[in-house]
């Protein structure tokens, strides 16, 4: 056997009384690209931010290619070939490209070499990196670190943000680098690219490495199973159990109905109707109004025309809080922006709750305790960080801000990429949440990044393209004809 | 299940924006300082029917040191962090300065004014390194050194006194109606220091720690190194405003509140001259302006025949018009 590229041997690392990682022992073979999975906090971020020179582990020895390492620094982690493309952009938002790339001494004129080979030579350098997209900054991200040319390149769930097309060109990138007999460490949620692109994958649950295999053996319930381990029992390939259409009295209007409403000013229009009980899937490609979309609905922005009925009566929110006083209530995509970092689970749930308690004097504190508890138990949120909610992983935080309008009730919910960057485990969690309110009686419009979800977890489709709905699809739409109508295409067979 | 569908469409790139658009976005403050600026000295040149070079020099001259006291908290403030202390280290250098140069000949009295720059650059790095290395927020170390550094003040100088050499004051801050020395000091300084500052890797470094500081360390910068280095560079400008302080009026001064006033006026010029207070953005050209818009406003008043008093109160009200018009202005990028 040739002599790994990289080799873990029983690396261990701990945040004071909270262990991330036991021991993972983690072996990447030279020209192998290497999928990195696990449920959310099962330790691949700290695994990378070690790997990067982020953070320093306490026990276990790194070696590259045979060498022991120790690394200090992300200048140090790159000198030894490893270079990472994190989660986040790694860009400074005040500077501009250049200014970024001057700082990590990285000529700007070899990342306009990666971009053009990568059909991005369009892009303006001189941009404030605040001015320019998120899939571009991941690209921006991608071709800074190809310069350094390195022997593994590092991808945390790099294509979460990309539209298709983009990542297709990651996809070209790793592929290229695997036929330079280079390695990639590709951390990714979607286990389709994860079969279809990786010739290994190593899982790790509770900070071990429980399994090392193929991705393509076994398909993705093995995979999901190595992944959640005990936790496993009730994930099914399908969330949506088709009920008996419920009866709906004639003169009952639908829940929330759309009605030309104008996302900018010279789109066409968007209208659609949601009924009660009823989950309807919003598809589209990166940038066609859908996040202003949420936000007009939710009455954090104004349309620039058209209406909104809720149950038959024109809404005209002028601020959050006259949606929520509708029924209508959002789960943003970004989890932070719904939460209170700082402040306890309890209060995070609780806020909301606050709305319908008396203005004055003290808070029921039992009420709100057993409101709460109510919440945190039906979710199944992990509560060992309960005193800050920033310090629950990405699954739970997510969790708790679906829990907020749990506790606090709602007619229609607005659910914004509800699993952008969450395991599969806790993704499963919130499609049986999400069936389970709408047969509550809820009326839900969730838009979804990942086509697949489409066909897991909703009624009907909806296809968003520059401002208008352009088709409506049956949930059973294959992915192709969500992702050719998502382009503004005609749908040919249905 | 199928594998991901090829994508016919590529996403479009975002539209580069042109230069103009580019100026607007990231130089429309400084403009919109500059322009207030000008109003307020037609204004006020307006009222005095003869205004002329001693006028000019008694606005720049003047104003001279409060326009390094901003420069001194703008590096800090766009390094992401805020000092407290700058207008106590201006009142302690100065102290030292007037007490140094008494009846001394230009030759030493300019080696005195170097040493009072370096002991307020050690003095202001000494205190960025607390506020670095112990994580307490900056605007309590900073606080504190205030008391400390006015307390020294005291043991330099324990009333007004000292005094400094005639032809230094003419050099520094010019004559009875020359304002050609402390126009020249403050261009220099500010081509000669902040220019290729900004523009060196160290700069750069500065605004990005300022920005996002995990993003800065990820990209391999010394987090901590470049915040000491722009509470440094601060020192080097409040040092220089104790020294030019000392040129001015020509004695020393330890009362600790000139030195807090001081510090708030500078807190106000970085604000007024479009330097997000969280860090990260804004240049020094705008706070100098800002420094000269605040200066002019009391002999506005007193031209006008009001009450010297409300000079105080316009100030505020003007800090608030200007950056309340400075925000709405900005609604529609953040939107974007």
């Amino acid at each position: 056997m040739t002599q790994p590229l990289l080799q873990t041997t029983a690396v261990a690392k701990a945040f004071g009384p909270v262990v991330a990682l036991r021991a993972v022992d983690l072996s990447v073979a030279p020209g192998e690209v290497h999928a990195l999975l696990g449920a959310n906090g099962a330790g691949k971020s700290t695994l990378v931010k070690i790997l990067t020179g982020v953070l320093r582990h306490d026990s276990g020895t790194v070696a590259v290619n045979g060498q022991p390492v120790l690394l200090h620094s992300p200048t140090e982690a790159r000198a030894r070939g490893l270079a990472p493309v994190y989660q986040d952009p790694a860009l400074i938002r005040d500077l501009t490209v250049t200014q970024n790339l001057r700082l990590t001494g990285v000529d700007p004129a070899d990342v306009r070499r990666e971009l053009a080979a990568m059909d991005l030579d369009g892009l303006d350098l001189d941009e404030q990196v605040r001015d320019l997209p998120l899939p571009f900054l991941r690209m921006l991200d991608l071709a800074r670190a190809l310069v350094f040319d390195p022997q593994l390149l590092m991808l945390d769930e790099i294509t979460a943000a990309l539209p298709p097309d983009l990542s297709e060109r990651v996809f070209a990138i790793m592929n290229r680098w695997k036929q330079r007999n280079r390695s990639v460490l590709f951390i990714s949620h979607r286990l389709a690219e994860v079969r279809e692109h990786c010739d290994m994958c190593t899982v790790l649950r509770d900070g071990r490495d429980v399994a090392s295999f193929h991705p393509g053996e076994g398909g993705e319930a093995q995979i999901v199973a190595t992944m959640l381990g005990e936790a496993s029992a009730g994930v099914r390939d399908v969330a949506r159990e088709r009920k008996a259409a419920r009866e709906r009295p004639e003169e009952e209007a639908p829940r929330l109905v759309v009605r030309d409403l104008l996302i900018n000013r010279e789109d066409a229009g968007v209208s659609f109707e949601v009924e009660a009980g009823e989950v309807l899937g919003l598809a589209a490609l990166e940038g066609q109004g859908q996040d202003r979309l949420f936000e007009i609905l939710s009455g954090n922005v104004r349309a620039a025309g058209g209406e909104i009925l809720v149950d038959g009566q024109p809404m005209a929110a002028r601020h959050p809080y006259d949606a929520i006083r509708r029924g209508v209530v959002l789960v943003p995509s970004n989890r932070l922006m719904a939460l209170l970092p700082q402040r306890p689970i309890r209060e995070n749930i609780a806020v909301p709750l606050f709305n319908r308690v008396p203005r004055w004097g003290p808070i029921n504190a039992g009420r709100e305790r057993r409101q709460v508890s109510e919440a945190v138990d039906r979710l199944s949120i992990d509560t060992r960080a309960a005193a800050q909610a920033r310090r629950l992983s990405g699954g739970n935080q997510q969790k708790l801000t679906i829990g907020r309008w749990l506790a606090a009730g709602f007619r229609t919910l607005l659910l914004f990429d509800p699993t952008r960057g969450i395991d599969v485990g806790t993704k499963h969690q919130i499609y049986d949440l999400v069936r389970e309110l709408a047969d509550g009686g809820a009326a839900i419009v969730m838009f979804t990044s990942e086509l697949r979800e489409i066909g897991l977890v909703c009624d009907r489709a909806a296809v968003l393209h520059n401002g208008a709905i352009v088709a409506e699809l049956p949930p059973t739409a294959s992915e192709n004809d969500l992702l050719t109508a998502a382009h503004g295409l005609e749908v040919t067979a249905v | 299940m199928t594998a991901t569908p090829r994508a016919e469409v590529a996403t479009p790139l975002p539209r580069p924006s042109s230069r103009l658009e580019r100026f607007v976005r990231r130089q429309g403050w400084v403009v919109g300082v500059a322009l207030l600026l000008g109003i307020l000295v037609l204004w006020r040149s307006s009222q005095i029917p003869a205004f002329g070079a001693f006028e000019v020099r008694g606005i720049v001259a003047g104003t001279m040191t409060l326009a390094l006291l901003a420069m001194a908290q703008t590096v800090i403030v766009i390094s992401g962090g805020i000092d407290l202390s700058v207008g106590a280290m201006m009142v302690l250098t100065n102290c030292i300065a007037a007490r140094l140069m008494l009846e001394q000949d230009l030759g030493p009295v300019f080696l005195v004014a170097v040493l009072c720059v370096v002991v307020a650059m050690i003095l202001s790095g000494l205190i960025g390194t607390i506020a670095v290395v112990s994580g307490v927020p900056d605007i309590v170390v900073t606080l504190a050194a205030s008391f400390i550094l006015a307390g020294l003040a005291l043991i330099v100088l324990d009333g007004p006194g000292g005094g400094t050499n005639l032809r230094f004051q003419e050099l520094l801050v010019g004559g009875f109606d020359q304002p050609l020395p402390a126009t020249l000091w403050l261009a220099g300084i500010f081509l000669l220091v902040w220019v290729p500052f900004k523009r060196s890797r160290l700069g750069i470094a500065t605004y990005a720690v300022g920005s996002d500081r995990a993003a800065a360390f990820l990209s391999g910068l010394n987090v901590g190194r470049t915040r000491i280095v722009a509470y440094v560079m601060g020192g080097f400008f409040s040092g220089l405003a104790g020294v030019v302080t000392t040129a001015f009026t020509g004695s020393g001064e330890p009362r600790a509140s000139i030195g807090a006033t001081a510090t708030l006026t500078s807190v106000a010029a970085v604000v007024l001259g479009g330097v997000n207070l969280m860090g990260g953005s804004g240049t020094l050209l705008g706070p100098v302006l800002a420094a000269f818009c605040l200066a002019l406003i009391p002999p506005l008043m007193l031209g006008l025949g009001w009450d010297p008093n409300y000079a105080e109160v316009s100030r505020g009200v003007i800090i608030i018009v200007v950056v309340m018009i400075g925000g709405l202005l900005q609604i529609p990028r953040r939107s974007r």
